[in-house]
């Protein structure tokens, strides 16, 4: 159990009677950038929303750093949809926004939304509203606004699928360096086996809801 | 037809030379019908919004009972009122009926069940998703709130437009505990109604053009702002 980040344990799902999860034993490890690859409905979406605590419909328990998971936790997690919302707002007070939440100093807040948007090349839509932006631009965005507030795990569910190979080179460029700059876990759902050879250390096979390797 | 052209060019004048009368009443309408349409908004936006992305037991019967309330006739709460005020009532002391303090408390009462509804309605169907986005970026309970009231918000404003525009348009509940006394409770509505029956149509008519124009006033400031958004 030490040096691990999040242990399932036993996790069971269902939808309507019918199993859809089953998990014994997990453990993905700390500072690492794990994939999650399986065909469509094998639970990888499910047990990303189980880990963000956005599902708590389930059986079983996740525990992080050997403690069942806790709001602190949960405020120092974020997850990446497939299709974005972003608020119906600038693209720069979309990315301010978890930094407001937590009530950071003007002047940091300032500092850390202009890094985020140089390193996500994302200068030209800063004053854009994000509602209007393209799939690859959103998508940018988001992982951007995931980033800013350096959370300590990262969920990603699909980030890079429908979109531009130009913006997928971009978000995968940016999700290694935030991992190698600041330790922190990333698991990221993908269908690109290519993708997880690029840039995860581990890779978790799922399988009709069960972790096959 | 003489009859009727005669009270439209009346009702002209009337609004023209700027009668005393007329616009005691149309700011007596506007005051009641705004403040309640503010006082109900305060309380039911958020609690719309709260109890649509809440899962409870009981919640569609919940959602049934405010949708039949949000069609309550508005004698019905204009009379519940009215008992409740009456000096024999158990708020009788108050000694507020016919007055514009009770016009208020009944419009408000009235159009509750209306925002709660819509709103409710909005955030089940879309705050959710809202909801689920702010969570994964460290917002708290009452962050959440905020963040769909601003997020819903051009959609909320047609909610409170709506609302005000039954507060404004109704007549039984102003009329039974507001008791249409000159200069003091007469509104809009109350006011066509008593013109009406004695046969006097040039202020009938001159109010009804003002309501059609706050009615078309309200809306065409909430479709200006969509298209703006």
């Amino acid at each position: 159990m030490i040096n691990l980040k999040i242990y399932l344990n036993n996790i069971k799902k269902y939808y309507d009677d019918k199993l859809v999860l089953d998990i014994e034993n997990l453990e993905i490890e700390k500072g690492k950038i794990t994939g999650l690859i399986g065909p469509n409905g094998s639970g990888k979406s499910t047990l990303l929303h189980i880990i963000a605590g956005l599902d708590e419909q389930y059986l079983g328990s996740v525990l992080y750093d050997s403690q069942v998971m806790k709001q602190e936790h949960y405020d120092r997690m974020t997850l990446v949809s497939q299709k974005p919302y972003l608020f119906r707002r600038k693209v720069y007070d979309n990315i301010e926004y978890p930094l407001k939440i937590r009530k950071v100093s003007k002047i940091d807040m300032i500092k850390r939304v202009n890094k985020v948007i140089d390193r996500l090349e994302l200068e030209d839509l800063r004053e854009k509203m994000a509602h209007l932006l393209s799939g690859g631009e959103s998508q940018k965005v988001s992982l951007a606004r995931a980033l800013v507030f350096e959370p300590e795990l990262i969920l990603l569910d699909e980030p890079t699928s429908n979109i531009d190979p130009d913006s997928t080179k971009i978000l995968e460029r940016e999700i290694v360096r935030f991992n190698t700059e600041t330790g922190a876990t990333i698991i990221i759902v993908t269908h690109n086996r290519e993708q997880t050879d690029r840039i995860c250390d581990n890779i978790i096979y799922l399988e009709k809801g069960r972790v096959i390797s | 037809m003489d009859y009727i052209i005669n009270g439209i060019k009346e009702a002209g004048n009337l609004l023209i030379s700027l009668d005393k009368d007329v616009f005691e009443i149309i700011f007596l309408s506007l005051f009641v019908s705004l403040t309640s349409t503010i006082l109900s908004s305060i309380v039911s936006i958020p609690l719309g919004i709260y109890l649509g992305i809440k899962e409870f037991r009981g919640k569609r019967l919940f959602s049934r009972l405010v949708y039949t309330l949000m069609s309550i006739p508005s004698v019905i709460v204009g009379l519940v009122v009215a008992i409740l005020l009456s000096r024999r009532g158990p708020l009788g002391f108050l000694d507020i009926l016919y007055t514009p303090t009770a016009m208020i408390i009944a419009q408000t009462i009235l159009v509750t069940p209306l925002i709660i509804g819509l709103t409710y309605n909005l955030s089940k169907n879309r705050g959710k998703n809202i909801e689920k986005v702010g969570k994964t970026l460290g917002a708290g309970r009452l962050d959440v709130i905020i963040l769909i009231i601003k997020e819903l918000k051009i959609d909320i404003l047609v909610n409170i437009a709506t609302a005000f525009s039954r507060a404004i348009s109704e007549v039984g509940a102003v009329m039974i505990v507001g008791g249409n006394i000159k200069s003091h409770t007469r509104v809009i509505t109350t006011t066509i109604s008593m013109m009406n029956s004695m046969g006097d149509y040039p202020m009938a008519i001159a109010l009804g053009i003002v309501l059609l124009i706050i009615s078309f006033g309200v809306n065409s400031l909430i479709y200006s702002y969509q298209g703006d958004d």
